[in-house]
């Protein structure tokens, strides 16, 4: 059963893909029992490395792909299950996504007006000038003006581009937003920029947001609770300040230990320290398991490292 | 000793925060572009109209095409009007026949020279010239330049521009409206194929998997049937007309539209923006219809300007070898056809047709060459 307090809630999520037949089939496990809930108006952070499944995450979420096994429940209702036409409208009216490449993520053959209008004409409006009066409006919260509505994305910067995403997400009203990587392909003002705007976005309309992202630094200004993925696996999930002053899976430590200090002094004192699954762990007699360690703060470990992450808080 | 600062200057070390402001925290205002916007062809035009080729290519065609419509009704007579008396008439062009070019003039070797003066065969006034006489078999020969339309009867005032063929038809007459029937032929041969290519490959393209296996090998094996035994069957089945030729040029023809649809829908499908389009709920068609297929226009309309000249010259082809339509219909391949059975007494019945054809050719071959650098710069000189 779904739990009232989310808004969204992952339980043990899994999605596989395969390729080649017979002897040649090969399974990817992109995401691998991954469970996890996202409460009503907060920002829930997804980091980790490249290719640690968080994108694929946040696309099964929305089923861009159909998830293996595992259940996805959004406001109660299981929408992990089999495709419907009403199914597929509900979700894509209550999420909306964000992509990475502001470059990518729009099509060079629309005008500005286009793309952004796409969402209400899908959704059946009819009225050309209606459609505009929103796109206008919604350009204007998003800080672009009425003139580019007739522009194609190529003549705008790649901060404008991904302004442009947002306003093309957020023009059908959705509950949730899934944000995959929104800044990671803009420069650091820009980032601040567009990060700034999402926070007044999200506050103005309520939103939820589901925040992936592999910059640590941005991940932390940014969200209220945070999961660290690695290998398809949920590794560590805390709140926000929980995860910074405490982190105890060593993969969480290894990517804390790689931020940059922005204090020269404190910089050069910075030591890094990396991540080998097979040295850190012993799991030749215990499997780890997810398992709450203090209030919200959930870490993946067998029963011994336990123990040891307790010494080593005093929890 | 270590200093204590760390090598930064002293002033920097006490700064105080309120001197640290938030940067790009208000509201955010773009300003206007100063330019006017540049869509895809808008864009693909300008670049198009800054290549000499392909100006020049497409005036020629523009050319061709509006002669085309325009000649077989102005010249006088019609393609079908046959006079024995007339019949292989050389060129006669005004203004050119007073420089001895073009002057409806031939040669007639090998004449009894008695036979000069009967009035009958030779009208008053028809020889010119008599370039040789010689004896052969005892009997006084010549060989004579003659005024061949004089001789064969042609009211003064009339002129064949490229001659007639061996029916008496005026050529120019039947050349043009051969080109039309060509041009029509290639165009409808062409539109159907891309119509039919880019529905096929769209679909196995867009779904991939199984249903993209089935329609590839499908299309395969469609393909590997001989082309020349099916355009004869058709013929067989439906008589020698436009509709079986048509026909003969689509029923493979369409194969490699498809493919380059299918590769093009396979490259931009997993686009992000295509991605954002699924996720704001838009349905397949729309996907397919307005999100991918605009991106492919560029090598499509690329690929089907190309495949105009081929489809004239496969037309051209099968008319050559006698498979053409159905007679008195004219086109530029049957033309040739004709004037190959005759081309050492008269040539210019085979040169005419030559002529249109290759600049036929090599303009639609430039203008598609201008087109596809205009609509996609990085594929700029590649060869298709």
């Amino acid at each position: 059963m779904a739990d009232e307090k989310y808004i969204l809630e992952v339980k043990n999520l899994c999605q596989y893909f395969t390729s080649g037949r017979g002897r040649n089939k090969l399974t990817v496990k992109a995401v691998d029992d991954v469970s996890f809930g996202v409460k009503p108006a907060e920002t829930f952070g997804l980091v980790g490395e490249s290719g640690c499944g968080k994108t694929t995450t946040g696309r099964t979420i929305i089923r861009l792909y159909n998830p293996t096994s595992g259940e996805v429940f959004f406001e109660g209702r299981n929408v992990a299950g089999p495709m419907t036409r009403e199914l597929r409208k509900y979700l894509t009216d209550n999420i909306a996504m964000i992509f990475q490449d502001p470059i990518e993520s729009l099509n060079p053959r629309m005008t500005i007006e286009e793309i952004v209008g796409e969402g209400l004409r899908v959704r059946g409006m009819k009225d050309k000038a209606e459609v505009r009066r929103r796109v206008r409006e919604m350009l204007e919260k998003v800080g672009l003006t009425d003139e580019h509505a007739t522009r194609y994305p190529h003549e705008f910067s790649g901060g404008q581009r991904q302004r442009i995403g947002i306003a093309r997400a957020m023009i059908i009203k959705p509950k949730m937003i899934i944000a995959d990587e929104p800044v990671s392909a803009l420069d650091v003002s820009i980032q601040a920029q567009v990060i700034n705007l999402l926070n007044d976005l999200k506050e103005e309309m309520g939103l939820t947001i589901l925040f992936i992202a592999h910059n640590l630094s941005v991940v932390k200004y940014f969200s209220d609770r945070i999961g660290v993925m690695y290998y398809g696996r949920m590794v560590e999930m805390a709140r926000g300040d929980d995860l910074y002053k405490k982190p105890l899976h060593p993969y969480t430590r290894a990517l804390l230990s790689a931020i940059p200090e922005p204090n020269p002094i404190t910089e050069r004192k910075r030591k890094r320290v990396d991540y080998d699954p097979h040295r850190d762990h012993d799991y030749s007699q215990e499997q780890p398991s997810m398992v709450e360690i203090e209030p919200e703060h959930f870490v993946l470990c067998s029963p011994s490292e336990l123990e040891r992450y307790r010494k080593e808080y005093g929890l | 000793m270590v200093d204590k600062n760390h090598g930064l200057p002293e002033e920097l070390l006490n700064l105080p925060d309120s001197d640290f402001e938030m940067v790009q925290a208000g509201e955010i205002k773009d300003e206007k572009f100063k330019t006017k916007p540049v869509g895809f062809f808008k864009d693909a035009l300008f670049r198009l109209r800054k290549s000499k080729i392909s100006v020049v290519s497409f005036w020629i065609i523009m050319a061709i095409v509006i002669l085309s419509l325009l000649v077989p009704s102005i010249t006088g007579y019609t393609y079908t009007e046959q006079s024995v008396r007339q019949k292989n008439l050389p060129p006669k062009i005004p203004f050119l026949e007073d420089l001895g070019i073009a002057d409806g003039t031939r040669v007639l070797t090998n004449r009894k020279k008695s036979s000069l003066e009967d009035t009958n065969r030779f009208p008053e006034g028809c020889v010119l010239e008599i370039i040789r006489e010689y004896e052969a078999n005892g009997v006084p020969v010549v060989d004579v330049k003659i005024d061949a339309y004089l001789y064969a009867g042609v009211p003064e005032g009339e002129y064949h521009w490229f001659g007639t063929d061996y029916l008496g038809r005026d050529l120019m007459t039947r050349l043009f409206q051969g080109a039309r029937i060509s041009l029509l032929i290639a165009l409808l041969s062409v539109v159907t194929n891309v119509i039919i290519g880019v529905i096929y490959g769209s679909v196995a393209g867009y779904y991939g998997g199984k249903v993209d296996m089935v329609m590839t090998h499908l299309a395969e094996v469609l393909d590997g049937l001989p082309y020349i035994v099916v355009t004869i069957l058709f013929m067989i089945l439906f008589g020698s007309g436009m509709f079986s030729i048509i026909l003969a040029l689509t029923v493979t023809g369409w194969i490699g539209t498809a493919r380059l649809i299918r590769a093009q829908f396979y490259r931009f499908k997993g686009r992000e923006y295509v991605l954002a389009a699924r996720t704001l709920g838009t349905p397949d068609i729309k996907l397919i219809f307005r999100h991918i297929l605009p991106n492919t226009v560029g090598p499509l309309i690329t690929r089907a300007m190309i495949a105009i000249p081929g489809a004239i010259f496969s037309e051209s082809f099968l008319a050559y070898i006698g498979l053409g339509i159905k007679p008195p219909e004219p086109s530029i391949g049957v033309l040739l056809s004709d004037g190959q059975d005759v081309l050492l007494q008269y040539p210019y019945q085979t040169l005419f047709p030559a002529i249109l054809i290759s600049v036929l050719m090599i303009a639609f071959n430039l203008f598609a060459n201008g087109l596809r650098d205009a609509l996609d710069p990085t594929r700029r000189g590649e060869e298709e």
